[in-house]
């Protein structure tokens, strides 16, 4: 050991006895095929996988042993969950296990559609603001004032002079998400403009146009991506409870807020019509935000395992 | 520091113009006639005519906001078109069980939500971590009123521990005023805390790696001081910001919880309001809400150079 003090001096022995280094990029293990994907992405995985078996279960729902699920029958109504009715009827006879399947589609419809619309609309909004600076001052100044009303009472506020439907639904939703997905792009925009490869375009005479298309748009990707998976979880929440307070889907579709909202007056003696779609919603919910956290990680090293 | 408060009590005035704007237009943006919307499918033409009047729908538009913006800085919100009382009579009625819940809320999350991120960063990676994230995804995958059922199901339905429902003003007492609370409160807590609980981890683990972290452990200053006096000193920034945008998560989920446990506070009234299509109700109470999280957002920004001194202006 005494040699390897002196600078240059070292020997192999010395590099095998040294405490090993903290590895400042950690080990690869090129494993291949889905074990691996597995085994680097638990949560994708499992929360991808709870979304897709939700997924087939809403658009495979007239084939699971379904009936009608608003067809009334008020000789049946309110029966405990048997063998006959597995999570019972409600107050109007209607089988609660039904409306609870075709329901998952209300909601799958909603939460995609209000990410896809949401992202979409938010991403040119930030490329514009990112880029055209005059129109940044103006864009910002109204996203500012639209987040400032808390998304859920701007949704209840749209959805008040709309008559319930489910585009409707989508749209109140969509312009309440709007402002936070244009605010991330703008920051990711405005933080892409500094990068050297950016300005090498540029020097290269590169127009702003094709700046945007192939430097700047691929890297808003990532974020967006995982934002939408956060917005599509949040949305289909929002749906529930604009539907649960009567002022989302109209009361003919059986949403899980509907549902919810009719087992209301009934929960402290007939709980199971408000707990299964409460479950149901809350498992969708968990396995969109569980494939967020996990696409976030995948996506993003530097967060991963930190937020 | 005067000055600064001064810039940034008048860079309010744009957003909350912009919220006053906004909300005056929602009238405005309805697909179709909006008097015709608000009256229902059983008003006569009358009745349509009636509302069309009194919303102001038959004058000019932008006539039409100078008076209401003139009106709302003078704290007339307009009438409601249900009840014919003024708004705000209407909202101050409202407000206590409102302010009530929300405060509670507010001050049971942080005190749970605070030492709840500050363990999970102190035993990183442990068992003890994990449970911390795995609540806080939890928290933010349960809606707020299906942990409302569950939990008045279990606590007051079975258990007989709490109330059920309702609301019991605070000028009859603090304890049945608190009883009603409880359950709301944790309801609607369950979201806050899973965001604030995150948010505190991760400033945490960021701060403990620092030197001063080092030099503190090295001078021999105990884990708990580090953690506590160090440690959350230097990561309140962060946290009490978003202990502030977590605000409307409160406000929004503070009109769930209330149809939920009956409590007849400003939610209720949002929701009537909604189902008779009471629109100058609906305005009035959306400005307010609003109103309310951008005054919270004011002050927390005020409040920064109490945690952080090198934030000077």
């Amino acid at each position: 050991m005494s040699t390897s003090i002196l600078p240059g001096r070292l020997t192999a022995a010395d590099v095998a006895a040294a405490a090993p280094q903290p590895d400042v990029m950690p080990p690869v293990r090129a494993r291949r095929g889905f074990a691996g994907f597995m085994r680097r992405n638990p949560t994708i995985v499992f929360g991808g996988g709870l979304l897709l078996l939700i997924l087939l279960v809403a658009v495979f729902a007239p084939l699971l042993w379904t009936t009608d699920p608003t067809a009334l029958a008020p000789a049946r109504r309110t029966r405990e969950p048997s063998a006959m009715y597995w999570f019972g009827t409600d107050m109007l006879g209607r089988d609660v296990y039904s409306r609870v399947l075709y329901g998952a589609r209300v909601s799958l419809i909603v939460g995609f559609s209000v990410a896809f619309f949401s992202s979409v609309i938010g991403l040119t909004i930030g490329l514009v603001s990112g880029f055209v600076r005059w129109a940044d001052a103006i864009i910002m100044r109204i996203m500012d004032g639209l987040m400032s009303i808390p998304s859920i009472l701007l949704a209840i506020a749209l959805m008040a002079l709309t008559r319930g439907s489910v585009g409707n639904v989508i749209l109140a939703i969509t312009i309440a998400e709007i402002p936070r997905v244009s605010r991330l792009v703008r920051g990711v925009v405005l933080s892409l403009r500094e990068q050297p490869y950016v300005d090498a375009a540029v020097a290269s005479g590169t127009s702003t146009p094709r700046i945007i298309l192939r430097h700047i748009l691929p890297n808003t990707l990532a974020p967006i991506t995982v934002q939408a998976t956060y917005i599509c979880a949040s949305a289909m929440i929002a749906e529930s409870i604009l539907s649960f307070i009567g002022a989302g889907t109209p009361p003919i579709i059986p949403s899980w807020g509907n549902i919810m909202a009719e087992g209301r007056a009934l929960w402290q003696v007939k709980p199971y019509i408000v707990f299964f779609p409460a479950i149901f919603l809350s498992l969708t919910v968990l396995a969109v935000n569980l494939l967020g956290d996990g696409l976030r990680d995948a996506l993003d090293p530097r967060m991963a395992k930190r937020v | 520091m005067f000055a600064y408060a001064l810039r940034r009590i008048v860079a309010t005035i744009p957003v909350m113009a912009v919220v006053a704007l906004f909300v005056f237009s929602l009238l405005y943006l309805s697909p179709g006639d909006p008097a015709a919307v608000i009256a229902g499918d059983q008003a006569t033409p009358a009745d349509v005519e009636r509302i069309r009047q009194s919303l102001g729908l038959d004058r000019p538009y932008l006539v039409r906001f100078g008076e209401w913006a003139w009106h709302i800085m003078r704290g007339d919100l307009g009438t409601s078109i249900f009840t014919n009382l003024p708004v705000s009579t209407m909202i101050a009625q409202r407000i206590e069980p409102t302010l009530s819940l929300m405060i509670i809320t507010l001050i049971l999350a942080v005190s749970i939500a605070v030492p709840m991120g500050v363990t999970a960063a102190w035993k990183h990676g442990t068992i003890i971590d994990r449970a911390v994230m795995g609540f806080a995804v939890l928290g933010f995958s349960v809606p707020v009123f299906v942990v409302g059922y569950v939990l008045a199901y279990v606590f007051a339905l079975e258990l007989d521990w709490l109330p059920v429902q309702g609301y019991t003003p605070f000028s009859r007492g603090v304890w049945p005023w608190f009883q009603n609370l409880i359950l709301p409160a944790v309801a609607l807590g369950g979201v806050y805390i899973a965001l604030i609980a995150r948010i505190t981890r991760a400033t945490m683990l960021e701060v403990l790696q620092q030197d001063y972290i080092r030099t503190a452990r090295a001078k021999g200053v105990g884990q708990r001081g580090i953690l506590f006096l160090h440690a959350l000193k230097n990561a309140a920034v962060p946290i009490v910001t978003v202990i502030g945008i977590g605000v409307a998560l409160l406000i929004g989920g503070a009109v769930v919880t209330e149809s939920v446990f009956a409590i007849p506070g400003l939610g209720r009234l949002t929701v009537d309001a909604i189902l008779r299509r009471d629109y100058p109700v609906i305005q009035g109470v959306i400005l307010l809400f609003s109103f309310m999280y951008v005054l919270v957002n004011l002050l927390i920004d005020l409040l920064y150079t109490l945690f952080d001194p090198r934030i000077r202006y």
